[in-house]
Order: C-alpha cells, then sequence, then structure tokens
C-alpha cells in the first residue's frame, strides 16, 4: 500500500509541476508574442528569486495566502465554496483594528493574542451570516457569500469613515488610530519579514490536525464527501456546515492581520489590500486543500509575485504574472482531472489483480 | 454444452463472436460468442454480475471490446459510440429510464431526434409519427400526458416507442421485468411479440427464468464472463437452464429451526410523514404499523416508489414523522436524532450504496469506520485512532469475505458485490438490534448473495430484528417470516412466505387489490 | 470520480475570481478621490515669483505635451537648485494600482515622466502597483536600482515611504497628493492649490452664464472638495456678486459611491439646466461624466466643467461641444519638475504646494470656448498670483 500511496504522492507532485511549467511555456508564446524575449522575462525573474530580499518579500506575501488557502480550503472539505473569505477578513481586520487601540493597557504578548481572537470571532461571525442563511434558509452560500462580501466593503467603508478616520498633519494617508505598540506583532526581519510567517505555518499545522487527523474532521470530511451517507450515518450535515464555515471564517480572519498588526498597525478603507480571498481560492485549488500543497502553493504564488516587481524595470508588464497565475490554475484544474483518473484507473486496476490473484491462490477461477 | 437447433430459415441479425471485455474490478466477457437470428426473441439469461449487461453495452457501442468482432445484419461493424448502433438500427432500452418527468410522452419521444424544419420542431408530424407506432405495437398512451403522470410500464413503452422512432429494428431490453410487476410483465412481453411479428429482432436480458422460458425462441445462458450455451425453451427444464446459470443446483430454501421470540425490537407505530411541495402536500407513507420481533424478519414488497424509501427514511430519523411513534426495544425514539437512533441498535443497509453508505474515494477503513466513530477503539482523544481503525476494517473485510487487496484501497476501487459485503459488515458488526435491510443483494453476484443471506439468518438466529425491503420476490419469499405489501404509501396486504405467490404479491403490489391491513 | 462537480465549478470560479481580482484592483484605482483631493491649505502661493510662470515655456529647455508646458520656473520648494540634469541619470515613479492609462493622476504623472524623458534626457524606470502588497517592493525595487528621485504617485503610499525613505536617505522621494507626517528630510510633498483652479473656472462660468444662475456639483461632502467650491465660489463672485449659485454633494463623508455615481450628477444637473442654470462644474471624480451628458441633453448653451484633467481631450465629440473648460491639476508638472529639481542637485525635502504661480493647476482652454475671456481670466490669474486676490479654501 505504501507504494501506492508514494505513486500518488508522486503523481500528484508531478502533475502539480507540470501545471506550472505549462503555464510558463503558454506565457512564454505570449511573451514571444509581444515582441519580448522569454528567456530575458525568466531569467529576470530568476535572479530576482535569488535576492534575499525577494525572498522575503515572497514569504511575506505568502503568509496571508496560506490563511486564504486554508480558509477556503477548510469550506472544500465540507463541499462548502466560500467566496465569502474576502468579506470576511475585511470586517475582520477593521473590528481588530479598532479593537486594539483600545486595549493598550494589555502587555504586548496578551495584545496580540486578544487582537487575534477577536479577528478571529468576527471572521466567524461574517461568516456564520452564511451559515445561517445556508441552513435555515437553503441559501446557497456562494451566493449568501458574495452578497456578504459586496456588503462587507460597504459596511466596513462606512464604519471607518463615519466613526473611525484618524490623520496626522496634512496627510491624505486616513487610517483608524495607530495601534499602541504592544499590539503589534513583531518582525522577524526589521521591515522585511513578519512572524505572521510563523502564525500561518502554525494555523496550516492545525489545519492539518483538525481535518485530517481528528474525528470532527473525520465527520466535516464524510459529510463533504457524501452528505447523505454521512447523514444516514448520524452525521447532522446542519450542524457540519455550519462548523466547517465558521472554522473557515475564522481562520480568514487571519488574512488582513499581517497588514493590519504587522505593518501599518491600522486599517485603511483605500489602503487596505484586497482580493486575496479570491487568490485563496487558486492556492487551495493548486496545493489541492492538502496542508503542504497549501504552504507550497502560496510560496509560488508570493515568489511569482514578488519577483515580477522586478519587471517593470525591464519593461514588461506584470500582468504577465497575473497572466501565469491564471494559466497555472486552469492547467492545474485539468491536469489534476486527468492524472486523477489516471490514478483512481490503476488503483482500481490493482484491486481487481490483487483479488484475482488472491483467488488464482485459492484455486478458485476469476 | 447444450446447442439449440437451427429452428428457422432465417438470417442471424446479430453476430458477436470471440468478445472479451476487461473491466478493472468487474466480471469482464471473454470467449463471448452470440447469434441472434432475426425476427425471434432471443433471451440472454445469467446471475446478476454475469456480464449479461457488459455485453449488451458491448454490442450498443458504449465501450469497445478488447477482442473478437461483431457482424449486424451480416455486415462486420466497430461502433465506437451508441450513434453508429443506432445507426445501424439497434435501440437499447435501459433497465433505468432515461426519460424527463417535465416533459410529455411525446416530446419524450421525439427528443433529440425532433422533426424540425429550419429550427422549429413539427408537432403535427412527430404526432403523427409516434401515434402510428404506438398504435402498431398495441400501446395505450396518451402522447400528451406528461411523462411524471405515468406508471413504470407505461414508461417502459414509452423508452420502446422512443427507440422504435430512431428507426431501430433490433431492440435489447435490459432486465425490462425487473421494474414489473407480474400483470405489467405479460403486458410487456404482448408488445415484444408484436414487435417480432413485425420483423423486429429483440434481445431481453433477465435473470428470471420462468419469463425467459415463457417468451423467448432461443435463450443464450452466460456465466461468469462467458456464454455457456444456447437452447430452445421446448429443449430445456427450467432446474436445467438454472444449473447452466449458476453452474450447480439452485439453492433451496433452508427452513429456519429457531423460534421468533416475544420481545418487540421494533415498533411503528401509525407512522405518516408528508412531503410539502409547492401548494401541495402529499403522503409519502401513511398509517404504516409493523412489529418487529426479535428474531424475525418482516419482508417488504413494494414497487419502487411506494413509500419504502421514506418508510426507513422515517424509522432512521432521516425524514419527520408527521403521526404516529417510531419505538425501539421499548424506547420512544421518535424525536431522537439518527445518531442516537443509530446508537440505540438500528442498522441500516441502504437502498443505493453509493449515495448512502460509500465515501467512494475513501480507503476502505475511513467506509468501516463511518456511523461509528464515536466508539471508543476509533479515537485516541479528539484524534482518529488509525490503527485501531484499520484493525477494525480487516476485521470485517476477514469476516464477511470482502475481496480486497487492503484496507487502504478507495471503495470505488471495489466491485459492486464486494461493497456491499463491506456494508453489511459495517452494518452487522454493531450487533443492532434491528437492521434495516433495503436490496440487501442488489447487484451482487451469487456467491455474496448466499454470503449475505446466510449472515441475516444467522444474525436474526442470535436475535436480531430485520426490516427486510426488497424488489426480488424470491428473495422476500425466501427470507421473510412475514412479508408486508406497501402500495401508494400504505399497507395494502401482510401475508405469510406460504401464502405470498408472486402473482399475488403483485396484484397487491399494483393496487389492483387491496385487503385491509390486518 | 474523485472531482466533484462542485469542485470543477469551484475551479471555473476561481479562474473568473482572478480575472475579477484583477479587475477589481484597476477598477478600484482611485475614483479620483485622490485627485481631486488636491492642495489642502496654503493659499496665496510664492508671491515672488510671479512673473514668467503664464507665459509657459519661456524657459529654456521647455518641453510641451498634451497641451501642458513643462519645464516653467521650478517652484520655491525646491530650494531653486543651480546645477544641470545629468543626461541619462536614472528616475523612478512608482504607480498606484491602475498605473500608466487610468485615466486620472497616474496617467498625468506618466505625462510628466515622458516629458523629464525627452526634455531633460533622463532614464525613467516605472514600475506599477499591482495590488497594495506591491507598494513596498516596488519602492524598493527602485530605491535599490539607483533611481533618484522616485516619485510615489498617490498618498496610499505614504506608510510604506515613510519607511523606505528612511532606510535610503541618500535618494529623494516624491509623493502626490499627500503631506507625510513628521519632518521628512528626503520626500518632497507634492500637493495642490484646487481652490485657485477653482477661481478661475468658477470666473469663467461667471462671465459665461446668461442667466446669472450656475451651479456646483461635489462628490463626498468633505474639507476637500469644499475646496474646491469655495474657489468655484469666490471666483464667479468676482465676476457677478449677484449671481445665484446651486451646490449638491453626492454623498455624505465616506460614501464612496459619490465619486462613481453619474446618473445621480446628471439627474441633479438635469434639474438645474431645466430651472435656468446654465454652467455647472463638478468635482466628483467619476461623477462628472453624468454633468456632462446632463449639458449634452439640456441642448446649446448649458455647459459643464470638468475637473483633474482637461476632459475635452477624452470627450465624445458631442460631449465636446459642452464643455466650457476643466480646473486642471498638473500632476505630470509636479513629477517634472521634481525630477529636475532633484538632477539640478535639490536635496532637503519640503512641501510643496502646486498652485496658478507655478503653473500646477489651472483651466483647459480646449475647444476655444473661452477664447473671448482668456484676457479676463489671465487677469484674475496674475491678481492671485501676485496676493491681490486671497482665494478661500473653504
Amino acid at each position: 500500500m505504501d507504494r501506492q500511496k508514494l505513486q500518488r504522492i508522486g503523481v500528484t507532485a508531478a502533475s502539480s509541476v507540470a501545471a506550472v511549467l505549462f503555464a510558463l511555456v503558454i506565457c512564454g508564446i505570449i511573451l514571444l508574442l509581444t515582441g519580448r524575449s522569454p528567456s530575458h522575462v525568466y531569467q529576470t525573474m530568476w535572479d530576482a528569486a535569488g535576492e534575499r530580499r525577494i525572498q522575503y518579500d515572497a514569504i511575506q506575501r505568502a503568509t496571508p495566502l496560506m490563511f486564504a488557502g486554508c480558509a477556503v480550503a477548510l469550506g472544500f472539505k465540507m463541499n462548502l465554496f466560500n467566496i465569502g473569505v474576502e468579506g470576511q477578513y475585511r470586517i475582520a481586520a477593521l473590528v481588530t483594528a479598532i479593537v486594539g487601540t483600545r486595549i493598550g493597557f494589555l502587555p504586548a504578548p496578551l495584545h496580540v493574542a486578544v487582537e487575534l481572537a477577536v479577528a478571529c470571532i468576527c471572521g466567524a461571525a461574517w461568516a456564520g451570516i452564511a451559515a445561517f442563511m445556508k441552513v435555515r434558509r437553503g441559501v446557497n452560500e456562494v451566493i449568501a457569500t458574495i452578497m456578504l462580501n459586496a456588503i462587507a466593503i460597504s459596511l466596513a467603508a462606512w464604519l471607518f469613515n463615519t466613526y473611525f478616520r484618524y490623520t496626522q498633519g496634512n496627510s491624505q494617508n486616513v487610517t483608524t488610530r495607530p495601534i499602541p505598540r504592544s499590539g503589534w506583532m513583531p518582525d522577524i526581519v526589521k521591515d522585511q519579514l513578519n512572524g505572521f510567517f510563523i502564525v500561518a505555518l502554525l494555523v496550516v499545522f492545525a489545519y492539518w490536525i483538525v481535518v485530517f487527523k481528528s474525528r470532527f474532521g473525520f465527520r466535516l470530511r464524510a459529510s463533504g464527501h457524501n452528505d447523505v451517507a454521512a447523514k444516514t450515518s448520524g452525521i447532522s450535515s446542519k450542524r457540519m456546515i455550519v462548523t466547517a464555515l465558521l472554522l473557515s471564517g475564522a481562520v480568514a480572519g487571519f488574512i488582513g492581520m499581517q497588514q493590519t498588526l504587522g505593518d501599518s498597525h491600522a486599517y485603511s478603507s483605500q489602503g487596505f489590500v484586497d482580493g486575496i480571498g479570491f487568490l485563496g481560492i487558486a492556492v487551495a485549488l493548486l496545493g489541492r486543500n492538502h496542508p503542504i500543497g497549501i504552504v507550497l502553493s502560496a510560496l509560488l504564488f508570493g515568489l511569482l509575485a514578488a519577483s515580477a516587481t522586478k519587471l517593470g524595470l525591464i519593461k514588461v508588464p506584470q500582468e504577465i504574472v497575473q497572466i501565469i497565475e491564471g494559466v497555472i490554475v486552469l492547467s492545474v484544474v485539468i491536469v489534476n482531472e486527468a492524472s486523477g483518473r489516471w490514478v483512481d484507473k490503476r488503483t482500481q486496476q490493482r484491486a481487481a489483480h490483487a483479488v484475482e490473484h488472491h483467488l488464482t491462490q485459492q484455486g478458485v477461477t476469476a | 454444452m447444450t446447442t439449440a437447433e437451427p429452428n428457422t430459415e432465417q438470417p442471424y441479425a446479430v453476430e458477436l463472436e470471440g468478445i472479451e471485455k476487461r473491466f478493472p474490478g468487474v466480471i469482464a466477457n471473454h470467449d463471448v460468442s452470440l447469434k441472434v437470428r432475426k425476427g425471434t426473441i432471443h433471451a440472454i439469461v445469467g446471475e446478476n454480475g454475469a456480464g449479461k449487461s457488459t455485453l449488451m453495452n458491448t454490442l450498443y457501442g458504449m465501450h469497445q471490446p478488447e477482442a473478437g468482432t461483431i457482424h449486424v445484419n451480416g455486415q462486420q461493424v466497430h461502433f465506437k459510440s451508441p450513434a453508429e448502433a443506432i445507426a445501424v438500427g439497434i435501440g437499447m432500452v435501459h433497465q433505468h429510464f432515461m426519460l424527463a418527468d417535465n416533459l410529455t410522452v411525446l416530446e419524450n419521444v421525439i427528443l433529440g431526434a425532433e422533426p424540425a424544419r429550419r429550427g422549429v420542431i413539427r408537432h403535427a408530424e412527430g404526432t403523427a409519427k409516434v401515434a402510428a407506432l404506438a398504435k402498431q405495437i398495441g400501446a395505450h398512451v396518451d402522447l400528451d400526458a406528461p411523462l411524471s403522470a405515468l406508471g413504470v410500464g407505461q414508461r417502459q413503452r414509452v423508452e420502446i416507442l422512443k427507440v422504435l422512432y430512431r428507426g431501430a429494428n433490433i431492440l435489447i431490453l435490459d432486465e425490462p421485468t425487473a421494474v414489473l410487476v407480474p400483470q405489467e410483465v405479460d403486458e410487456l412481453f404482448e408488445t415484444l411479440k408484436v414487435l417480432v411479428a413485425g420483423g423486429a429482432t429483440v434481445i431481453f436480458i433477465s435473470h428470471k427464468l420462468d419469463e425467459v422460458l415463457a417468451v423467448s425462441d432461443e435463450i443464450t445462458v452466460i456465466r461468469q464472463g462467458t456464454t455457456v450455451g444456447t437452447v430452445t425453451p421446448d429443449s430445456i427444464t427450467r432446474s436445467r437452464l438454472g444449473e447452466m446459470m449458476v453452474g450447480s443446483e439452485l439453492p433451496k430454501p433452508i427452513p429456519r429451526v429457531t423460534k421468533i421470540g416475544a420481545a418487540v425490537r421494533l415498533e411503528v407505530n401509525g407512522a405518516s410523514a408528508k412531503v410539502v411541495g409547492p401548494g401541495s402536500q402529499k403522503y409519502v407513507f401513511q398509517d404504516i404499523d409493523i412489529d418487529v420481533h426479535e428474531g424475525e424478519i418482516v419482508g417488504v414488497a413494494g414497487v419502487e416508489g411506494n413509500g419504502q424509501f421514506e418508510l426507513c427514511e422515517g424509522i432512521l430519523g432521516l425524514m419527520p414523522l408527521t403521526a404516529g411513534t417510531i419505538v425501539l426495544d421499548g424506547n420512544d425514539v421518535t424525536h431522537e436524532t439518527v445518531r442516537h437512533r443509530k446508537d440505540a441498535g438500528i442498522g441500516y443497509i441502504p437502498f443505493d450504496r453509493h449515495r448512502e453508505a460509500l465515501m467512494l474515494s475513501s480507503p476502505l477503513w475511513e467506509n468501516t469506520m463511518l456511523g461509528r466513530e464515536s466508539q471508543p477503539k476509533f479515537n485516541i482523544g479528539p484524534l482518529i485512532n488509525v490503527r485501531g481503525s484499520q484493525a477494525d476494517c480487516r476485521e470485517i473485510i476477514h469476516d464477511f469475505d470482502v475481496r480486497t487487496p487492503g484496507e487502504d484501497v478507495p471503495a470505488f476501487a471495489l466491485s459492486g458485490g464486494n461493497q456491499q459485503k463491506l456494508i453489511v459488515g459495517r452494518e452487522l458488526v454493531n450487533n443492532p438490534s434491528v437492521l434495516i435491510a433495503a436490496h440487501p443483494t442488489r447487484g451482487v453476484d451469487i456467491g455474496a448473495q448466499n454470503a449475505i443471506w446466510a449472515r441475516l439468518r444467522t444474525a436474526r438466529d442470535a436475535g436480531m430484528g430485520v426490516l427486510l425491503l426488497s424488489a426480488d420476490l424470491e428473495e422476500l419469499i425466501a427470507l421473510s417470516d412475514v412479508i408486508v405489501v406497501m402500495f401508494d404509501g400504505m399497507i395494502t396486504a401482510r401475508l405469510t412466505p406460504a401464502q405470498a405467490t408472486p402473482e399475488l404479491l403483485g396484484l397487491y403490489m399494483t393496487g389492483t387489490r387491496q385487503e385491509a391491513a390486518a | 470520480m474523485r472531482y466533484s462537480k462542485r469542485l470543477r465549478v469551484a475551479s471555473l470560479a476561481v479562474v473568473l475570481g482572478l480575472a475579477a481580482a484583477a479587475c477589481g484592483s484597476s477598477a478600484k484605482t482611485t475614483s479620483t478621490t485622490a485627485t481631486t483631493k488636491g492642495g489642502t491649505a496654503t493659499t496665496a502661493a510664492t508671491a515672488g515669483s510671479a512673473a514668467g510662470a503664464t507665459t509657459a515655456g519661456s524657459t529654456a529647455g521647455g518641453t510641451s505635451s498634451g497641451g501642458t508646458t513643462f519645464g516653467g520656473k521650478l517652484p520655491d520648494c525646491f530650494g531653486n537648485p543651480t546645477g544641470t540634469v545629468t543626461k541619462g541619470s536614472k528616475a523612478g515613479i512608482a504607480y498606484d494600482t491602475g498605473g500608466r492609462g487610468d485615466g486620472t493622476f497616474n496617467d498625468s504623472a506618466a505625462r510628466g515622466a515622458d516629458a523629464a524623458k525627452t526634455g531633460l534626457g533622463v532614464t525613467i524606470d516605472e514600475l506599477e502597483a499591482k495590488t497594495g502588497d506591491d507598494r513596498n517592493p516596488n519602492l524598493t525595487t527602485l530605491s535599490g536600482n539607483g533611481d533618484n528621485p522616485i516619485i510615489a504617485v498617490g498618498f496610499l503610499f505614504e506608510t510604506d515611504l515613510l519607511k523606505i525613505a528612511a532606510a535610503n536617505p541618500k535618494t529623494m522621494y516624491g509623493i502626490v497628493d499627500d503631506v507625510p507626517p513628521g519632518a521628512n528630510a528626503n520626500i518632497f510633498s507634492l500637493v495642490f492649490a484646487a481652490n485657485e483652479g477653482s477661481f478661475l473656472v468658477g470666473a469663467a462660468a461667471a462671465l459665461k452664464s446668461k442667466s446669472g444662475h450656475i451651479g456646483f456639483i461635489g462628490g463626498q461632502d468633505i474639507d476637500l472638495i469644499h475646496n474646491f467650491e469655495a474657489g468655484y465660489d469666490a471666483g464667479a463672485k468676482a465676476v457677478n456678486s449677484k449671481i445665484i449659485i446651486e451646490s449638491k454633494y453626492l454623498g455624505a463623508a465616506g460614501d464612496n459611491a459619490a465619486w462613481t455615481s453619474p446618473d445621480k450628477a446628471k439627474e441633479i444637473a438635469t434639474g438645474w439646466y431645466t430651472s435656468g442654470a446654465d454652467v455647472i462644474y463638478s468635482a466628483a471624480g467619476g461623477s462628472g461624466n453624468g454633468t456632462i451628458d446632463a449639458a449634452v441633453a439640456a441642448g446649446d448653451g448649458k455647459w459643464a466643467i470638468g475637473v483633474d484633467s482637461d476632459q475635452y481631450l477624452t470627450a465624445t465629440p458631442a460631449q465636446q461641444k459642452h464643455i466650457l473648460t476643466s480646473m486642471v491639476k498638473h500632476v505630470d508638472v509636479a513629477t517634472y519638475d521634481t525630477i529636475r529639481a532633484v538632477g539640478q542637485g535639490a536635496t532637503k525635502g519640503a512641501v510643496c504646494t502646486f498652485s496658478l504661480a507655478n503653473d500646477g493647476v489651472g483651466y483647459a482652454t480646449s475647444g476655444g470656448y473661452v477664447d473671448d475671456i482668456k484676457a479676463k481670466l489671465d487677469g484674475y490669474k496674475a491678481d492671485i498670483i501676485s496676493g491681490k486676490i486671497v482665494v478661500p479654501a473653504k
């Protein structure tokens, strides 16, 4: 069996790498067609990826993606499509930034811990609305979360503009009040690599334990896999829907924390980095909802984006990276589908073979 | 083996020679030869899983054989898709109808082959053509009725019309009688005879010997993937044919030696449930009273869709009752959760193993743990005890003779019979006080069927109560201590196996006859 | 078997999502909020520099592009450096999301960069933020690349710029539309006196109005836009003290839809045109297009006034007949001047207010509809520059 497991892992890894290579080839063709040298572009990115600063930047960018990937994957495991990560982390970031300024009396570690708890609760609460709507009213979570994204953006903008605006001097950079230093997440490398990277790894680890190793995770996966069978076996799918979405939202709450607690130390409507929720879907897909896969694909996306910042210097539009990312996701879906089928078929053949073999040994004709 | 005398001078409509089809995990066809004469009814018989459907799918172009040749009307053919088979006049009526409920009969028949000019469907032309076909085969169907208003027998007629409409003169019917009650079977056979008289050729798959002997011109027997011979009905006895099919004597019903206990394992008292649709509500079952005693098997007969499935859901707690109670070992569980009821001693072998029982891409040990994962042996604190769970699974694999290379393979890799044995094992290993067994042997091979029956008997003898729901009347009669018939959500008869003949059951199952539920 | 249909749908959605995210980031670009939020306080600018400013292009090395003239006298804030720009020296531009082609301030900065390239012979390195995550790395990359100066286009760069400027004390930086807090020795704050430009278009409105009835439509009801309105009112009243000026804001503070609601603006403008108003000025980002459309619908003699850039240049022919003028904010000039000043040796950061005096703001003449009153407008302009007229800021 071990051999088979290894083979599965091998095929998965190979297919993901193939997808990435395929994406690079496609983008190379696009570059050629637009009269640019792909080798020059990739060389520039490759050289950039060798720089320490770019590597830190890649990790910095990967950190929120790991949270987002886990949040989305938690949903996927329950066969739920949480598109609402986007709104969940925005609400969480705003509320955390506000709460963070009000609890400055706490000592540093506790201050940060409370902030993180607030972020989780807010993310979970916002996701909980979609969960409630699905369980009580049968509203599809995709629709509910898309709507909630729009509402979250408007609600956060309104709250921020109406109650929490703060500016220094003649600055146009309107933010919430700055969080006192005790509420900051310390940097690992000053101004280059924040401590949230460690938090992200811990969260991915927790995701692995909870989803893949715990009884709760088993029920979650069972419900996601075949909810009729799970229900028939006594697992309440409503409860699983609610729990999965709450957990997903709670993890989503972390996404904006690196920016809020590690970098700008405040929330601002216009400076807020959005779109990570959508990228998280890509990360979860590319990583096949597996913890290691999520970490690796987040790092890959981070590295692509980080090394792309150099492309402007050689007059290549950075959009090429977005094309690479898009093609990677598309080809991963296609390649995974194909390789998955192949592995399934192999497994089935092997099982049949083993049974036949077993029967012949017993002297029974198959 | 016995060979049929060439009984007519008719040429062959279909000739299959040396067909081989390999499938992972499923009994494949090998060395199959089949010759069907034009204008005859040719039966293909064999046990479930013998490879009949695989063979017919090959002929219909659903997949390509690894070896062998196919001739249709003397011409060699290589079908790459059903469309190519249809083009040479082969039509197939599937066991599961491929019809759209929300369309009318006419629309269903012409769907995909609409007479149209410049994209506009010409209804009049379609109506005329379909009506003529219907008249020709003696089918009385209202072409404008919505399909949803039709019964099973009529739906099958619509399927046949659909195939004929596409110009088929060689019809393949895959287990057409499996879903029909005896009276409908007779009507179907009349239709088939009319068709053959009109020059068509019918290939008809079955594992019911009486039917086959009654209607066929020739019979080809398939066993374990290969053809074992072709016979004519008048040259063979029923028991000899059965022997050809199973390779040995038919299993004899084993009379029970143990007694039914006095304790009531499961009481269903006046249970009713409704589904609320847009603007209407309809009882899915009503006033159901069933007692299952210690060591008793209560059979439930009925045409599918008459409330049996919902009744199981009601007993299990998946569907709320609008009236009545469910009592398990003396405890009212009417308002308890599914989990509570299962823990309190209800086992359930569901109707559809893929839909209701298995996680197909998960390993077997996760599948055997499903529904039992709160038991201590599967846990270490809040985490899953993987080794313990795997050991438990290995026990089930061993005890229930599940043919698999190991407990780590995903469930989809197993054949249907082995999947079913795994489920039976999972549900029985808990020693439930009552087992709800829905079609426990559907789609499994004869060996597995015997094994599952033996298991059920053993558990019964140990005091378990069984509620057995089955479409296989032989199974019901062989196993049950008492048989109730459900029709339109209600119990229409209670019979002892001795009283119950397939014909009588058929009358009750179609609602032709009703008796006050005793 | 292993991949549910849902997951397949999911994957499709992701691709769409990525696309949406990409579009989202460029669409949100800044609904001209940043651009319109021009100069904050300082009204009377550097009185001394009065002279040559109006007759732009007179200075040696001056270039002209898109109706803007570059190479006028440098604002005093740059410390009047006297060196010469080294050909081939490198200057960096860090655009905000949207980048070149966004139709607003990024584009304007790009024009200034292009002019510096042709006019000063410098090499321009440009990086565009695709997401907010890119701002810091882009500034860092440019800093590491030896670019000097580096201009951050938009106040959203503030937080990152403060960190990076502190880490690279020898590099000079510019930031558009913002005055970062604290004393920043190597940052030029490039801000605009929108009230002065608005004064001139207000005067133009009053001069052109036949009914003595004009209007102002603001985006969000905030100080930054009050700055535009105050200038406009003062300009109109300087011409005709009895003029009727309608005023309306499209949204309360924080209502970001105010910048992107041309339908609302159109409704309001149509009402005013119907009741006799004949010139309406909008300082409401993209919503201003609604005012132009309303003027088109209201027919001959009804005018709209554009904002930020010369909107005549990007309008349809039908709209062009109704765009009297535009209040132009020269981010391009600010960009060009910063590159030039640093190239000439400017080394001390300061707040640079771009006003009428240094051609940092002005009015557009495209279409020729204000040619007949140009003399009068230029008179007001000279008076403002000389300090004779003090334009209120609020």
